[in-house]
């Protein structure tokens, strides 16, 4: 067991203990008197539709982030790589955004089906329940588009089992530099992409698994699309890794709106 | 019963009343007598102008007098009707016998109509043809479509498939051209099913003053029937296209039953609904949905199963022909920013195998993605630059495109490609689309059927939020069919969720018509989707900006298909009837076996200009297999439009592919059908028409009999003042009513006398 699990228990068992409604935000320091981490702030905005272009988030896992150290994983790079994309996506194409903090949403919120263009963060940590499993299936079924983003080593797997749950048959495809999703805005002309974690595998899931058909999904394994973006006004990372990472995400949102 | 009252009090016929001419024959004697009466009328006036009695009642005594001694006076002078009367066996006599089917229906006291003719004019006692022959030379001609001399009873068959009753009227009269005609006789039930007016025909009689005596057969309302009447379809469509076609439906003897409604393609039962019958005398238009799903001529058929009593069940069946094609319509969509809009309804139409959507999607400011392009110069320049590139599409979707993204030329072209074309224009909503996108005062607004209005336009970033329902108007198309039925497509619409719309449109152009409107949080309603013919195609305007809700919606089941469903419709209408360059129609879609048809093509250029110097060709190919070639020619009247007469010979379907070349190079193939086959119309419309049979009597100086007073019509003839004739003079002074108003006139002026205390 690791240690922030067994911190975890421990916490929730002076809670028990106790018997107070203590909540652990107020804590700041744990029973060996070191100071703790504070919980994570993360403003959930949601949009309402207007016929404008969304940017949507999906949210998966615990909903209460009170007893996590860190932001849950679907939240990595929340809320600034969305606004910067969707920033670039505004100055790039003419596209009518909305800009503001974000969009984010659970994947059995039937509001989800406002928003065709979904994105995940961290697949690998992905759990969905039957309800989720459900809204997601009618979402990529009836048209919806979903980009799993920043995953590497063994997170793939937790990917496809997770997926074999929305969709039993779908298989993940490796995707051709010559698929219009690479195309439908910049041109993009190589796939050798050092990622963030290793080289790039660009896979992806097609309507009816017919790769003449529309791509369902599209996952960028070993790479982390969102880091770049939401770092990329800061000198973090080179100019030249944010800008590939914006084209991608702008080919994958063009694609998603014409195919 | 007014002819033998007429009789009664004249003695003569009211014909020869009509025919004669009034004069005076007097004598010596009459000049005389007329003296004394003269002298009797100066005695009265001057015995009543003074003496007994009050002034009013002498008055009143010296008028009765008066009036008795004028009666006297008048028939002194030997009052005469002279009138031209037809010599016995010295004229003919036409006596024109319907010979179609219509008059086998047994509305003639009991009997089929033909019994008339049997009993009167071709049986062994025919009544009727005896008088006639007794003062006449008689030619009897049976007609249907054209007449043609009988003279053995037999030859009547009754099984005619037409009645044209001006052709045969007109033929008669040529028939018996120069020999001395007395008239012509027509026994019919009046039930013209000739394209032609009669007006011609009618014409001709009159200028030859050869009077027409009409004979009416049946009733002017059958007791029990029930017809399918008037049907409005469409000559071509695509395959797979939901139709929806208006079903007129009469009856009587019927009120309120409820029957089936059933539609037919070719045997196969493709639509039933249960139909509530109208009042007597109401025709109801019933609409009928159905899709067509097998490609080439099928005929549909319309038809209600027969009722116990109905008189008629040949009219319970109408038929209908439509060339289904099973061709790629490709429709041209420029989309002026990135929007779910565009994908959807690619996706909705993405399996209908008619439909071709090529997409111009503008991403960024002079940044074009073309999707679904044949080759890669296809719009490789942006939008269609000319004519020719433009017009190779059948329809043109302008999504949220502002008029600024289009140079006048090409705003020119779009109403171009509707008025002249002949192509679907369908324009969606959106903030760059209808007077928020600046088509206010432009070419393009002309051919919408809303009314843009730039100093009312939506407020930049503000969406309406509507629920949309159908019109009357589009409860009764195909386009905005969700369901099996009115009722469930009703139901479905107002299950839909709400959609956006982001353009402020309160109003129509006066043609136009809505077909879904919309529903704001205000209660404020507004059109939602119109359209409008404009020149020689059709402008449709779908307000809403995010159809795609209908799809996409977590209340829509995945398996839904009322968003694919509509978009195809709409789609479909849009290209629905879109001309190509060499466009085929035909005069009828149906003619008798060995009737000619007329098929006439229009030719035109890329650029939709007309051609009358191109070389048409049909090649005929008929339904034994047989090939013909036959060139078309320019009609020389009209503007690119070549005509030619196809003769037909055995029943059934002909294919006409026609190709138009000019100066080696080909303009364009297209194929039509037209079949040969005998009418059912004898039985439609099937009562008798007296109107028709009164007018062309009126018309040319006869006289309408009813079937069962025909009586005179013998007498009558004889003074119709035509061929060999001798003059007969009547005397009128000895009819009954000269002797009643002497005798009345005597008996009132004695009462009168005995009233006032005179006598």
């Amino acid at each position: 067991m690791s240690s922030a699990s067994r911190s975890l228990i421990v916490a929730a068992a002076l809670v028990v203990m106790t018997g107070s409604a203590l909540t652990l935000g107020a804590v700041d320091q744990d029973f060996r008197g070191f100071q703790r981490r504070p919980p994570p702030m993360i403003t959930e905005t949601k949009a309402d539709y207007d016929g404008r272009f969304v940017f949507m988030r999906l949210r998966y896992g615990a909903a209460d982030l009170r007893l996590m150290r860190r932001e849950p994983p679907w939240a990595h790079d929340f809320p600034r790589a969305d606004f910067h994309f969707m920033k670039i996506l505004s100055e790039l194409t003419l596209t009518r955004t909305w800009l503001d903090q974000g969009n984010v949403r659970a994947l059995d919120d039937p509001d989800m089906a406002m928003f065709p263009v979904a994105y995940m963060s961290e697949p690998g940590f992905w759990t969905l329940n039957e309800s989720e499993a459900a809204g997601l299936r009618a979402y990529l079924l009836k048209g919806g588009f979903i980009i799993f983003d920043d995953f590497r080593e063994n997170h793939g797997d937790n990917l496809v089992s997770q997926m074999r749950v929305v969709l039993p048959d779908a298989r993940w495809v490796p995707l051709d530099v010559s698929h219009p999703i690479f195309h439908s805005f910049f041109d993009i002309n190589s796939l050798e992409v050092e990622g963030y974690y290793g080289p790039t595998e660009w896979t992806g899931i097609f309507e009816d698994n017919d790769p003449g058909k529309r791509l369902l999904a599209v996952a960028n394994y070993n790479h982390d699309l969102g880091e770049l973006w939401e770092f990329s006004d800061t000198g973090y990372v080179p100019v030249d890794l944010s800008n590939e990472a914006y084209k991608f995400g702008v080919n994958y949102v063009m694609y998603a709106m014409t195919h | 019963m007014f002819e033998a009252i007429f009789r009664f009090f004249f003695e003569l016929s009211p014909v020869v009343f009509s025919q004669g001419e009034f004069r005076f024959a007097p004598t010596t004697g009459s000049y005389v007598a007329a003296a004394a009466v003269l002298v009797a009328v100066g005695l009265t006036l001057s015995a009543y102008r003074s003496g007994r009695g009050r002034p009013r009642d002498r008055a009143i005594l010296t008028v009765i007098r008066v009036a008795l001694l004028a009666i006297l006076l008048v028939c002194l002078f030997r009052p005469l009707l002279v009138v031209k009367a037809a010599v016995a066996q010295q004229n003919f006599l036409g006596v024109l016998l319907d010979d179609s089917r219509s008059m086998q229906i047994a509305d003639y006291n009991g009997q089929p109509r033909s019994a008339f003719i049997t009993d009167q004019l071709t049986g062994p006692n025919a009544a009727l043809l005896k008088a006639l022959s007794d003062r006449f030379t008689v030619r009897i001609f049976r007609f249907s479509s054209a007449p043609s001399r009988t003279t053995a009873p037999g030859e009547m068959t009754f099984g005619g498939s037409q009645t044209r009753l001006g052709a045969a009227l007109s033929g008669v009269r040529q028939e018996l051209a120069g020999l001395p005609v007395a008239g012509l006789v027509m026994v019919s039930d009046g039930a013209d099913t000739a394209d032609a007016a009669l007006g011609d025909a009618l014409l001709g009689l009159t200028a030859e003053s050869l009077p027409v005596f009409t004979v009416g057969v049946g009733q002017e309302q059958l007791s029990r029937d029930i017809q399918v009447g008037r049907l409005t379809t469409p000559k071509t469509a695509l395959k797979g296209a939901t139709l929806m076609v208006d079903v007129v439906l009469s009856q009587s003897g019927f009120d309120g039953q409820q029957i089936t409604l059933d539609v037919e393609d070719e045997g196969t039962l493709v639509s039933t609904q249960q139909v509530t019958l109208p009042d007597a005398g109401m025709p109801a238009s019933i609409p009928v949905r159905f899709t067509v799903t097998e490609a080439g001529p099928r005929v549909l058929r319309f038809r209600v199963s027969p009722q116990p009593g109905e008189l008629v069940t040949e009219n319970n069946a109408r038929e209908a022909l439509i060339d289904v094609r099973d061709r790629k319509e490709k429709v041209l969509y420029f989309e002026g920013e990135p929007r779910w809009e565009m994908k959807f309804i690619g996706r909705a139409i993405k399996d209908d195998s008619n439909l071709v959507l090529t997409v111009l999607q503008r991403t960024a400011d002079n940044k074009y993605l073309r999707i679904g392009v044949d080759n890669a110069d296809e719009l490789a320049a942006g939008f269609p630059k000319t004519r020719e590139e433009l017009f190779a599409y059948r329809g043109l979707i302008l999504g949220s495109i502002e008029a600024g993204a289009f140079t006048g030329d090409q705003l020119r072209m779009i109403s171009e490609f509707v008025d002249r074309r002949g192509g679907g224009l369908l324009t969606l909503g959106g903030p760059r689309a209808f007077a928020e996108g600046g088509y206010a005062g432009t070419a393009v607004a002309d051919v919408l059927p809303v009314v843009l209005d730039r100093t009312r336009i939506q407020a930049k970033d503000t969406v309406s939020r509507l629920t949309v329902k159908p019109t009357r108007a589009g409860s009764a198309t195909a386009v905005t069919q969700l369901a099996a039925n009115e009722t469930a497509s009703a139901e479905r619409w107002s299950t839909l969720p709400g959609i956006t719309a982001v353009n402020r449109i309160d109003s129509v152009k006066p043609g136009a018509t809505v077909l879904l409107t919309g529903t704001d949080d205000t209660r404020a309603e507004r059109p939602m989707l119109a359209f409008q013919r404009y020149g020689r195609g059709k402008a449709f305007s779908f307000l809403p900006q995010d159809s795609w809700i209908w799809q996409m919606h977590a209340s829509i089941p995945v398996e839904d298909m009322t968003h694919e469903n509509y978009w195809r419709q709409l789609l479909r209408s849009v290209v629905d009837d879109v001309p190509d360059q060499v466009e085929p129609s035909l005069t009828t879609e149906r003619v008798e076996p060995g009737e000619a048809a007329t098929l006439v093509a229009n030719v035109v250029d890329p650029s939709f200009v007309e051609l009358n110097d191109a070389i048409v060709m049909a090649t005929i190919t008929g339904p034994d297999g047989a090939i013909s070639d036959l060139p078309l020619s320019w009609d020389g009247e009209h503007a690119g439009q070549y005509t030619v007469s196809v003769p037909t010979k055995a029943p059934g379907w002909y294919q006409a592919k026609l190709e138009a070349t000019r100066a080696g190079q080909t303009i364009g193939t297209t194929v039509t059908h037209f079949r040969a086959a005998p009418g059912e119309a004898e039985f439609f419309d099937a009562t008798l028409h007296a109107a028709t049979l009164r007018r062309i009597a009126e018309d040319t100086g006869g006289r309408y009999y009813e079937a069962g007073n025909t009586a005179t019509l013998a007498d009558d003839l004889r003074y119709t003042g035509r061929g060999v004739t001798s003059v007969e003079e009547h005397d009128l002074w000895h009819m009954p009513i000269v002797l009643m108003l002497l005798v009345g006139l005597l008996c009132a002026e004695w009462g009168y006398r005995r009233v006032v205390g005179l006598a």
